[in-house]
């Protein structure tokens, strides 16, 4: 499936901006599950400076350093992907999960993708017992871990609250844990405290799903938005396994991968740094368009 | 009777003849001193050998010690405490409102010198292992790959830093200083507990340990060769000099800031070492390089010593919500434009799960065996470890195996299961099945014990001796002495040591007597140089604000005094006694100092709150805390005599046993209080280098009497004012002898304005403040070279030229407001030219449309 991809990110200031600093993580990369075929990162005003490279988790790192006075910065990351998301692994197969544990803890290499990577608590995901034993009931000792892990996915699903306005990316997963409702970033981030709770290495994963308008309705413009689910390590053989218990289902080739990281601040598309007293008004605009669906 | 349980009497045959060279009080002190030490059984202690005989470098120093009368002791060492604490190294914590005393053991912990090369050379040894295990760890990475570094004992810690990885360290090595907290075990022998990579702490105290010890009893510290540390400190700033790659490199101390721990060390070295102490907030990243904020633009900063945790570094590739660190700092590094020392990312060495693998990654690495152990530590994370910590699980010490956020649970610091509630060790054994990588098991080691002193005897104390090594171009030098901190309790078990311990200073006796070196460089390496220095910004901006304070505790203090005098005067004088007086709490309110019922109260009480009320934030004692709190963030410029005097200021004030009843008592205090104040005063002028700092905090102070000239002058001399209010003003703008001595006809309006306004020869009027300020204007470095009158400038010229030519007759209140107003934006145009323009950095909000 080829997706043609627009991300646009507007800051609107109420004063002046005399000098950002940002740090864009808005580049997709390929994998061996998609291939980027064209990717353009367009940023105004110019930046003074831009810089680019990959950053600690294999991702591209855009650096731009605007130092002249702007009262709107705006982002726009275009691209055309093709994702072809290899079969998905038998899972009643699967490793029992804790000898996944255990090659996790014993693996070696510091690689970007490696499980040892993804196995500790990290701020926004701390290891909450309360959460651990929330994911210990679907992992009876010797259970496949891909079983394990799609029926803690679909318990999430099933017992969580979809619910926009509950949350903000600050909102603790603990309190979203406690309240049973939250939007994508919640649930993923609940799933990740569960699964490494217990070990197992798990990884955050920002990005963007192809939603499909009613029938009969064309797809709004800019309506789209970007995506949160866990990619799961199940061992040597199978690697990475993509879970997104916002829609219980695992990640094919409707789930487009921007980054992968410990959890969101490894991820956030932009962090920056301005100069500025007033205040900030953001707006973001998603368009995710398959290129059958254009045709 | 079983011989372990038979007490050998202590052997005291070389002490007696230690004694017979003595005094007899001193050696009935001394033998006193030793019968009634009692080391604990089975616990080696550094005093009593094996025999409970006493070490011949113990007796030597214990019998001269002996000789200080006792009273002459406590004042000697009473006094060296003192001045140190008031010197810098308070150990004063932000909030709390007393200042702790120094926790110093008036004996330090001697060692020989030839037990010193052991632990010499192991910390040595260890430090290089360090660096070699960072090289691989950010380099090549072979270890974990070829399986000698399971890759998970790393990836917990949070100073594991992937953005470092593949990054060559500008300066090429991770380490600047190590340190090791040893402990000496029951075989006699060191040991390591822990391993300090991140940014050791504890060097500054060691050398202000040092100050006290050695000023207290300068004869003895000169008998017993003890080893300086001075060649120490020599060797780090000659390290970091040769890291900077240039000649004259600016160093800087990268402090967190005054709400730090150990503020007051960073602020010591830094001033020992002549570093530039900043913040983050001080230093730009720009293009691959990193800058400080000075007053005459960014200067380039060559090397960072760092004591800022490396998660709060850099909030753009770090942690987003850290305020302590300069965005860009880790692209800087990247580029090579800056070293920073220790690495970011060294802190991943303390992460307790690494202790187990040393010996094997020594032999690896280095070729050699691992010449001190540390204490054997099995990590969970491997099965053969995780079950044989289950196994021994009850006699052994469960710690966390990474530090930080990854912490196990609720386990801070390793802890002996033996000390766990049946629930807590249930707990940790299920913690432990869910994650066993998370955790390590530790054997119990048992620390030796040394000497302290307490109520005049001599006791046993539990100690941890911290060994610092810098690297040098010379190589690995050690610091001989240390950080050793002794424990109230008897408790020898390693992991019993508080946080809350007392310290000592080490002495390392040498053979022969030592050389005397200090801090000062060789003749020929210093070249001569007349400069006004590159203040950093921040530092230009807290003397500022300083001198601003100080001026205005003066004025509430002659406005308090006007206040009580009102009306002792008023029973000769017979005056209006009223009217003055609703002057002055007016203007106290106006100032802040009263609130605005301060109408209803007696002039006794009126004095009394605008002195010492904490809810007025214009008080006289809330402007000297914010004096102090001001002048706190920048101890390294400040002299002790300076600090002392803002201390003795606060002291004079608060610490008063009675009550303040009567006008009387108030103008007591209030004339300590000015005394104090004119002993600042005096020394700012006499005493602080004619440097750009000295002339930021005179522009504060000129700046704020000149507009509190204005005020006063506005509301006493307006043209309906009576001679009570003129009298008033001159007794306020401490003018009254000057214009006695010059008007003989009495009060006037026009001569009074004159006088308290425009005369340039007295030292309180608008027209001197504004000369001064245009000679320090003058003096200050511009940003560009082009000749043309920055901000500040446009302001003050044509202000001072207005002064210079106005007429007293023309001096209306609206005038005068003016004149006031042009004053305020000059000091608005001062702080935008010169001070942070950072201090409004704010991170961009965070938002994503989340589906």
């Amino acid at each position: 499936m080829i997706y043609t991809l627009r991300h646009k990110t507007t800051y609107a200031y109420g004063n002046s901006v005399s000098f950002a600093r940002c740090v864009l993580r808005l580049t997709p990369n390929s994998s061996p599950g998609q291939t980027v075929m064209r990717t353009t990162l367009k940023v105004s005003p110019t930046p003074t400076l831009r810089d680019e490279r990959l950053g600690p988790f294999g991702e591209v790192m855009v650096t731009v350093l605007i130092d002249k006075p702007h009262e709107a910065l705006v982002i726009e990351a275009n691209s055309r992907i093709d994702v072809h998301a290899p079969p998905l692994p038998d899972a009643s197969a699967s490793q029992p999960w804790e000898q996944v544990r255990a090659a996790a803890f014993g693996s070696r290499g510091l690689e970007a993708n490696g499980p040892a990577v993804f196995l500790y608590p990290t701020r926004r995901t701390p290891k909450i017992a309360e959460i651990t034993d929330y994911a210990r009931a679907s992992f009876p000792p010797g259970r496949p871990i891909i079983e394990a892990v799609s029926d803690l996915m679909v318990r999430i699903h099933r017992e969580f609250k979809y619910d926009p306005g509950a949350t903000e990316v600050s909102t603790p997963v603990l309190e979203a844990f406690r309240a049973r409702h939250g939007v994508c970033q919640d649930f993923a981030q609940i799933m990740i405290c569960g699964l490494r709770g217990l070990g197992l290495p798990t990884s955050y994963i920002s990005g963007y799903l192809r939603t499909i308008p009613p029938p009969g309705q064309p797809r709004l413009e800019g309506a789209d938005a970007t995506h949160a689910w866990v990619t799961v390590w199940c061992g040597e053989g199978v690697g990475w396994v993509g879970f997104d218990p916002t829609n219980a289902i695992l990640a094919q080739n409707d789930h487009i991968e921007l980054g992968v990281g410990r959890d969101y601040s490894d991820v956030a598309p932009i962090d920056g740094i301005i100069l500025s007293g007033g205040n900030q008004n953001l707006t973001v605009e998603v368009d995710v368009i398959p290129e059958e669906a254009e045709t | 009777m079983g011989r372990e349980t038979k007490t050998v009497a202590a052997d005291t045959s070389t002490a007696e003849r230690r004694q017979s060279d003595l005094e007899p009080s001193a050696a009935q002190r001394l033998s006193g001193w030793l019968k009634g030490y009692h080391p604990l059984p089975g616990v080696p202690d550094e005093l009593f050998d094996t025999a409970r005989r006493p070490r011949d470098h113990w007796l030597a120093f214990l019998g001269d010690f002996a000789e200080y009368p006792e009273a002459d002791f406590r004042t000697r060492f009473g006094l060296a405490n003192r001045h140190i604490r008031d010197s810098g190294a308070s150990y004063r914590i932000y909030g709390e409102e007393n200042e702790r005393s120094w926790p110093l053991n008036p004996l330090p912990l001697i060692l020989a010198q030839k037990e010193w090369e052991e632990i010499a050379a192991g910390v040595t040894q260890r430090a290089q292992l360090v660096e070699a295990l960072l090289q691989d760890i950010y380099g090549e990475g072979k270890l974990a790959a070829e399986g000698a570094l399971p890759a998970a004992a790393l990836t917990g810690s949070l100073d594991f830093l992937r953005a470092m990885r593949g990054v060559k360290p500008p300066g090429g090595r991770y380490l600047g200083v190590y340190a090791a907290d040893l402990g000496r075990g029951p075989d006699g022998k060191w040991w390591v507990l822990d391993d300090r990579t991140q940014a050791p702490s504890g060097a500054g105290y060691a050398l202000e340990n040092r100050l006290v010890l050695s000023r207290a009893y300068p004869n003895l510290y000169n008998a017993m060769n003890v080893h300086r540390l001075a060649p120490f400190f020599d060797g780090l700033r000659r390290g970091l000099s040769a890291a900077g790659g240039r000649e004259d490199p600016r160093i800087c101390l990268m402090s967190p800031g005054r709400f730090s721990e150990t503020y007051f060390e960073q602020a010591h070295l830094a001033r020992y070492l002549g570093f530039l102490l900043v913040e983050g907030a001080d230093l730009v990243a720009r293009e691959g390089k990193v800058y400080v904020r000075t007053i005459a633009g960014l200067k380039r900063a060559d090397v960072i010593l760092r004591r800022v945790d490396a998660d709060f570094l850099d909030p753009l590739e770090l942690n987003s919500q850290s305020a302590l660190g300069t965005p860009g700092m880790l692209e800087a590094i990247r580029e090579g434009g800056v070293v920073v020392l220790n690495m970011p990312g060294s802190g991943v060495i303390e992460s307790k799960a690494l202790l187990g693998f040393l010996p094997r990654l020594c032999r690896r690495l280095l070729g050699e065996d691992l010449k001190m152990p540390n204490i054997a530590t099995w990590w969970c994370g491997q099965p053969g470890e995780y079950e044989r910590v289950l196994k021994d699980f009850d006699n052994l010490a469960i710690g966390p195996a990474f530090t930080g956020i990854s912490g196990a649970g609720l386990l801070t610091s390793p802890k002996l299961t033996s000390d766990m509630t049946p629930e807590e060790r249930e707990g940790v054994r299920q913690r432990m099945a869910d994650r066993p990588g998370d955790f390590v098991g530790q054997e119990v080691v048992q620390l030796s014990t040394m000497p302290v002193l307490r109520d005049g005897r001599l006791e046993p104390a539990p100690f941890v001796l911290r060994v610092f090594a810098t690297f040098t171009p010379e190589g690995i030098k050690i610091m001989p002495g240390g950080f050793c901190r002794t424990s109230d309790r008897p408790d020898v078990r390693a992991i019993s040591m508080g946080e809350g311990a007392n310290t000592a200073d080490v002495w390392i006796i040498g053979d022969k007597p030592v050389e005397r070196i200090s801090l000062m460089a060789r003749r020929e390496d210093v070249k001569v140089r007349r400069i006004l220095g590159h203040l950093p910004s921040r530092a230009a901006d807290n003397l500022f604000w300083l001198g601003r304070y100080l001026e205005r505790i003066e004025g509430t203090l002659r406005l308090v005094r006007a206040l009580c005098t009102s009306l002792m005067d008023a029973e000769g004088a017979a005056r209006a006694v009223g009217d003055n007086q609703d002057h002055l709490t007016h203007l106290l309110i106006d100032w802040g100092a009263l609130g605005e019922k301060a109408h209803a109260s007696t002039t006794a009480e009126a004095a009394r709150d605008a002195l010492l009320d904490p809810r007025a934030w214009g008080s006289v004692i809330n402007l000297v805390r914010s004096a102090q709190r001001t002048a706190s963030s920048m101890r390294e410029r400040l002299s002790p005599d300076f600090w002392a005097l803002l201390l003795d200021l606060e002291g004079a004030l608060a610490n008063r046993t009675e009550a303040i009843t009567s006008e009387a008592q108030a103008l007591r205090q209030v004339e300590t209080a000015l005394r104090v104040v004119s002993a600042l005063s005096g020394l700012t002028q006499e005493n602080m280098n004619r440097v750009a700092g000295w002339r930021f905090l005179d522009m504060g102070r000129r700046i704020e009497r000149g507009v509190n000239t204005c005020q006063l002058t506005r509301i006493l001399a307006h043209d309906e004012a009576t001679t009570d209010d003129l009298d008033l003003l001159l007794d306020l703008a401490d003018s009254q002898i000057s214009y006695r001595a010059r008007y003989l006809v009495g009060l006037a309006l026009g001569p009074v304005r004159d006088m308290v306004m425009l005369d340039p020869y007295n030292t309180r009027s608008l027209a001197f403040q504004v000369e001064i300020l245009k000679g320090h204007l003058a003096v200050l470095p511009t940003l560009h070279e082009d000749g043309i009158v920055e901000s500040p400038g446009r302001i003050l010229l044509p202000l001072a030229a207005e002064v210079e030519t106005i007429d007293a007759a023309q001096l209306s209140a609206a005038k005068i407001e003016k004149l006031e107003e042009a004053l305020m934006a000059f000091s608005g145009a001062v702080g935008d030219r010169f001070f942070l323009q950072g201090a409004t950095a704010v991170p961009t909000v965070k938002l994503m449309g989340l589906a």
